[in-house]
């Protein structure tokens, strides 16, 4: 398998929206790379990762996740939705259990389904959990109870949730966000490298320039739904980066028509 | 101005009204309602001293509306986790959810004194209606409860938890239990507090415990007995008062 996401002349609208989330949006990401989603509030980044994560359905188009075309009529199977890792802008993390259940949890998708429902983890899957809580620096962390942690420390988490998934695709909404800009670099470092390491594909959302320059290949930038150019870093153009923010959809389309 | 001067002129007349009906209407005599303050007075002097002898009675009667307040939450707890799913927003549809609602409505609007005589009737005299009143009243409260801490869990986590392949009974275990333990525990233990002392005064109709005694002792003219029940039941009633207090300072 060479690409991890590939979609061609997807369109979505949220049910009762006058105007669609997503309108034409076609993308490859070839597997390996680090790929960012590049665009002010309301471009919907958000909406083309939660699809992409088979938690949207009745959309248009055609879209593969990891070689396999995913189903706008069903959500997917246990298997593909463990295939594929979601880290979310507010961490998402179930407050009250500790680090190591909540990375943990990220093992139910592999777990048969009654140890699932149990939580009676195997020694392999305490391995992996060690593991991701090893690479995200926080095995000390691991009996704390994540209410008592700090932003950064709660990303951490989430990424080794991810991690103990095991995923061979990365999916991550506005990671860094809600944290301060030391933070922020510092976690997007840990997301590509671990990522990286792994063989992991990364797709991250991203309303801030230099944070997508410094930490994908490729960035995408996206406006009002739609895909308005999709470059390698290098090629980033600043006047293209700059009308991602500016007001004013219809006059600007022309523009922006014109820089992809 | 003159509508609001209007609806007070109207509100005054229908209290005043409704005033004197009940005087014209009670056969209230003025000589009986003369006397009445000293032969409470007289009453009360019956009771003193409480009779100290009731010490088994006491203990026996206590034990057994305790019996009837563990049991009566059981079933209440029994009937509440079903109910409470049914009763709940963000679990099934509204087609569901709204009528279970009202259900609920209507059993918290029953008074429990009356479930107790309706249940005497039905079953006979003793703990078991007792049981069964407490467990059918407490239900409409504590349904009500766990729809709301089912209601009041974060989204975001259980959604990361289907992200990860998590299937529904997982995901109710280890993203949704977790976040509502607290709560359904508080509620519960409130809900325990209540039923204990409202089982403090079902023996009145019948229906079991302590006041059982005060009804027999009262009917048999034994103030001084009655007095002791009495005194103990008021004393069981601070002290449950005093434990919720502090139950409640460990749960903020
Ligand atoms: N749950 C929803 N229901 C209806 N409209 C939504 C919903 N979520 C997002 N939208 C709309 O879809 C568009 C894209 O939103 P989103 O994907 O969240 O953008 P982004 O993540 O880039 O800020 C916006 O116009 C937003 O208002
Ligand atoms: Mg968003």
């Amino acid at each position: 398998m060479t690409t991890a996401v590939e979609i061609d002349d997807l369109s979505f609208a949220y049910p009762g929206a006058d105007r669609p989330a997503l309108e034409r949006v076609s993308l490859m990401v070839p597997a390996g790379e680090s790929v960012a989603l590049l665009g002010a509030s309301g471009a919907g980044k958000t909406t083309l990762l939660a699809l992409l994560d088979g938690r949207l359905l009745a959309w248009r188009g055609r879209a593969s996740v990891l070689g396999a075309p995913i189903d706008p009529d069903h959500p997917p199977s246990r298997d593909r939705r463990a295939d594929s890792g979601f880290i979310f802008q507010e961490f998402a993390l179930v407050e009250r259990s500790t680090v190591l259940r909540n990375v943990l949890n990220g093992r139910l998708g592999r777990m048969p389904p009654l140890r699932a429902v149990l939580g009676a983890p195997t020694p392999s899957d305490l391995e992996v959990a060690r593991a991701a809580l090893d690479d995200c620096g926080i095995s000390d962390l691991a009996d704390r109870r994540v209410d008592s942690l700090s932003g950064g420390q709660r990303q951490r988490v989430a990424i080794a949730r991810c991690l103990a998934q095991e995923p061979r695709l990365i999916l991550a909404d506005e990671p860094v966000s809600n944290l301060d800009p030391a933070r922020a670099a510092e976690i997007l470092t840990l997301l590509t490298g671990v990522a990286g390491a792994r063989g992991a594909t990364v797709l991250f959302s991203s309303h801030q320039p230099d944070l997508a320059r410094r930490f994908a290949q490729r960035i995408v930038g996206m406006r009002g739904g739609r895909i308005v150019f999709d470059v390698p870093v290098a090629e980033l153009n600043e006047d293209a980066t700059a009308d991602l923010y500016r007001d004013g959809v219809s006059v600007s389309d022309v523009g922006l028509r014109a820089v992809t | 101005m003159r509508s609001r001067r209007f609806g007070g002129i109207a509100a005054g007349t229908l209290v005043a009204g409704a005033v004197l009906w009940s005087f014209a209407t009670s056969d209230l005599e003025v000589s009986r309602m003369m006397s009445a303050g000293p032969r409470v007075a007289e009453f009360l002097g019956r009771m003193f001293p409480p009779d100290p002898t009731v010490m088994d009675e006491i203990v026996k009667g206590s034990a057994e509306t305790l019996r009837i307040a563990i049991l009566g939450s059981l079933g209440a707890v029994i009937l509440s986790v079903p109910l409470g799913i049914l009763a709940s927003e963000t679990m099934v549809s509204p087609v569901l959810y709204r009528p279970v609602r009202t259900l609920l409505a209507f059993i918290r609007a029953v008074p429990l004194i009356l479930v107790a005589m309706l249940m005497v009737g039905a079953v006979g005299l003793g703990p078991l209606p007792g049981i069964i009143a407490i467990a059918f009243h407490a239900t409409g409260m504590l349904a009500k409860f766990y729809a709301e801490a089912i209601d009041g869990v974060a989204r975001r986590p259980v959604a990361a938890l289907e992200s990860a392949g998590a299937g529904p009974l997982a995901r109710l275990r280890h993203a949704i239990w977790p976040q509502m333990a607290p709560v359904v525990a508080r509620d519960t233990i409130f809900r325990f507090e209540l039923n204990l002392r409202e089982s403090l005064i079902l023996g009145i109709v019948g229906a079991g415990g302590i006041g059982f005694y005060i009804q027999t002792y009262v009917r048999s003219f034994q103030y001084d007995k009655a007095a002791s029940v009495t005194l103990a039941v008021i004393v069981m009633v601070v002290a449950i008062e005093a434990i919720n207090v502090a139950l409640r300072r460990r749960f903020a």
